[in-house]
């Protein structure tokens, strides 16, 4: 006897309700544990179709293993999300086949040809012959690798990678897309004309979701939420997140040992947070003006050198050192 | 299921190995290496036996029986001790391996017809070459009574201080070539060696560039991924087995008296073995060098208690039941005696149940660790 097909919706575990069509990627209560550690702590947020969403954290936070959840490559421990309209639990094959995925370590075939890279991922995402020969001729255009087509992947340097990297993760033209760090070990040069070619994704209507370590490059982002320790501690626009620091004051303090004035102010009256940004030292003197104008003759009587010290606008570091800070922990 | 993802699998797959050039050479001369060095360095027969001669008789027929031993090209007379305390000397210093005595009034005894004693003392410090020398004694005093005695009625007797049966090797391994057996037995032991070594490598090559990672992200199923991965590692195992099989019976002409159906099955089962041990030792290992390692580590029991180094008859009594935990000790018996004996199914069935269930267990526990794994 056969058994009777039975057409049912597989179950999800995110309600429909909270799934708007104009969504790409909701996600609801999501956790992962491994063992006893929680990679991945109840996270819950939605990214709108044709969105740059910045995923943004410290290493270890939780960036790729939440990443690597909502491809469908690990099943949550509870929770769940529903990525392009598709569970990533019960459809995962579905969410597989309707996004592309470009991973930390830009994973090539180091000792296959570019042409047979293309070939490879092509006939993985089952393209015909035509769409083929139409992809691979916009891929090698778009990654500056025409004439190079026979080269092995391995002996291309890191910039080219990257971006067949985005080509092989794109040949069948998903409509979203995960990036975990794209740009790391990347020279600025190429960092910049990558980003170009994510902004002419998204101007396609493409989303975007990109975790980086790079502050600069969040504000590329519509917008962010900051994971820390598997918990998003803040999300919104760029704006809105340097908007949490809009009534603190930041120093930027240019002083010779920049590492032992931090140590000197750290606990001091009057200094909320203080910490190295590149060679300067930035201390958020909160809405007290009293400690920013003696913080140069304090430092100067404990003696350090003070080359100059300037009131600067929050950068979304600065918003993230704090946020951190409030969470009781560092950056 | 997608045959056409599977196949880009398998050409992808196909073209890495293809491309690396530690690759080719390992597959195809890996195994001739070894043949070589275990078929001629260690397999090989026993030959050049240092020999100490003490001949108290000194007379033609004694001589008969030095000459006997010496030209046979198995004992080389390297010490000419003058009394036993010499012999002892000799065989205590590793002089000499083995010590030939022959005692006063040989000549006397052989001419009136009477039995005669002849010493040979074999160091048995290694079994190996002991077990040789005393079939090689045996069948070179067998020969020479027919000559010194015309009637059959009184032969001179062998004594040697281990008892040993040598007649079992005699019968089956009349020229008591070693490497008779040791062709067969490598046939197995490359099997284990390659398949493993070859399918965790490219494991976790996979994983430490994390195209893996990458794979798992697009439509590749895992059934599909494995099988695309399994796949060419069995074609190269059945390469590599027909090159030590056309090597080892061409060149080294070790006959083959067995069936292909016979010996196809068990190593087939054992390559299903050695393919779950290659994804056990992928999943132990964070990098190649690691695995590399962690499948060297796995091989010394192998090759130490499965009979293929040391004879089993040979190995402590402590020793004995862990030979049968090891996989390749089946095989073993299995190949060798279908190749020297053509013994088939029904005699070698307990060694075909064990390789049926060594190939479920570990490659069922490969399989189910690998899924869990990736699910990690
Ligand atoms: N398979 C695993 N088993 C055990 N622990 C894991 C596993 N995968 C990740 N973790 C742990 O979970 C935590 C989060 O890891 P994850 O890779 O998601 O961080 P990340 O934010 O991507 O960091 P990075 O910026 O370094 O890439 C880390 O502490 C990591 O050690
Ligand atoms: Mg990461």
């Amino acid at each position: 006897m056969r058994m009777p097909w039975n057409p049912q919706q597989p179950e999800s575990c995110v309600p429909d309700s909270l799934v708007h069509s104009d969504d790409a990627i909701v996600v609801s209560g999501m956790r992962k544990s491994f063992g006893d550690f929680a990679a991945v702590d109840g996270i819950d947020f939605t990214v709108k179709k044709g969105e740059i969403f910045g995923f943004l954290g410290p290493n270890g936070s939780g960036k790729t293993t939440t990443i690597r959840m909502l491809c469908g490559v690990i099943e949550p421990t509870g929770g769940g999300a529903r990525v392009m309209g598709y569970d990533i639990c019960s459809q995962a094959e579905l969410v597989r086949a309707n996004i592309g995925y470009m991973s930390q370590k830009f994973s090539l075939f180091q000792d296959l040809t570019v042409d047979e890279n293309l070939k490879f991922y092509a006939g993985i995402y089952g393209l015909s012959a035509a769409k083929f020969a139409e992809r691979r001729g916009y891929i090698l255009e778009m990654a500056d690798l025409r004439g190079r087509e026979k080269e092995l992947t391995g002996n291309l340097s890191v910039g080219w990678k990257q971006r067949l990297a985005l080509g092989c993760a794109t040949i069948h033209e998903p409509r979203l897309i995960f990036l975990d760090e794209p740009t790391s070990g990347v020279d600025p040069t190429a960092r910049r004309h990558f980003w170009e070619l994510l902004n002419e994704l998204a101007a396609g209507g493409v989303t975007l979701f990109v975790t980086t370590h790079y502050m600069d490059e969040a504000t590329h982002c519509n917008r962010l939420a900051f994971i820390y320790r598997g918990r998003i501690i803040a999300a919104g626009t760029p704006h809105e997140i340097k908007d949490e620091l809009a009534r603190d004051t930041i120093l930027q303090v240019e002083v010779a040992d920049g590492e032992g004035a931090l140590a000197a102010l750290e606990g001091e009256p009057g200094i909320k947070e203080a910490y190295m940004q590149g060679a300067m030292l930035h201390v958020n003197v909160g809405e007290r003006s009293a400690a920013e104008a003696d913080l140069p003759s304090r430092l100067g009587s404990a003696g350090f050198r003070v080359l100059g010290t300037d009131r600067v606008e929050p950068t979304l570091e600065d918003a993230f050192v704090h946020l951190v800070g409030k969470q009781g922990g560092r950056a | 299921m997608s045959l056409r993802r599977i196949w880009l699998l398998i050409w992808k797959e196909f073209t890495q190995l293809l491309r690396d050039r530690s690759m080719i050479p390992l597959i195809f001369l890996l195994p001739v290496i070894q043949l070589v060095m275990f078929g001629y360095v260690i397999g090989t027969d026993v030959k050049d036996l240092r020999t100490a001669i003490l001949d108290l008789d000194g007379t033609p027929a004694s001589h008969r029986v030095v000459e006997g031993f010496t030209s046979s090209g198995y004992f080389v007379a390297v010490a000419r001790p003058v009394d036993e305390a010499g012999v002892r000397k000799t065989l205590d210093g590793n002089t000499a391996q083995v010590a030939i005595i022959i005692p006063k009034g040989f000549a006397d005894k052989v001419r009136r017809g009477q039995a005669t004693k002849l010493s040979v003392i074999v160091d048995g410090s290694d079994a190996k070459t002991a077990s040789v020398a005393q079939g090689y004694a045996g069948s070179i005093v067998a020969n020479l009574s027919s000559k010194l005695y015309p009637s059959p009625a009184a032969k001179p007797g062998v004594t040697t201080p281990v008892g040993v049966d040598a007649r079992v090797r005699v019968l089956f391994n009349p020229t008591m070539r070693a490497v008779n057996t040791m062709v067969p037995a490598l046939l197995a032991f490359i099997l284990m060696l390659s398949t493993q070594n070859l399918m965790s490598q490219s494991i976790v090559k996979e994983r430490e560039r994390g195209t893996l990672e990458q794979l798992f992200v697009t439509p590749i199923g895992r059934a599909e991924y494995l099988i695309g991965k399994l796949l060419p590692y069995v074609a190269v195992a059945i390469i590599q087995i027909l090159v030590v099989f056309t090597v080892g019976t061409l060149w080294f002409k070790v006959p083959f008296s067995g069936s292909v159906a016979v010996l196809g099955v068990g190593l087939g089962l054992f390559m299903i073995t050695a393919l779950g041990q290659g994804m056990l030792v992928s999943l132990m290992s964070r990098t190649r060098y690691q695995a590399q390692q962690a499948g060297t580590f796995l091989m010394v029991p192998s090759m130490m208690l499965s009979g293929f180094v040391f004879p089993l008859s040979s190995m402590p009594a402590v020793l004995i039941p862990l030979t049968y935990l090891i996989p390749l000790r089946y095989i073993l018996v299995i190949v060798r005696s279908n190749f020297v004996k053509g013994s088939g199914f029904v005699a070698l069935w307990p060694q075909f149940l064990a390789m049926i269930i060594f190939s479920i267990a570990i490659f069922g526990l490969g399989l189910s660790r690998f899924q869990k794994k990736l699910n990690d």
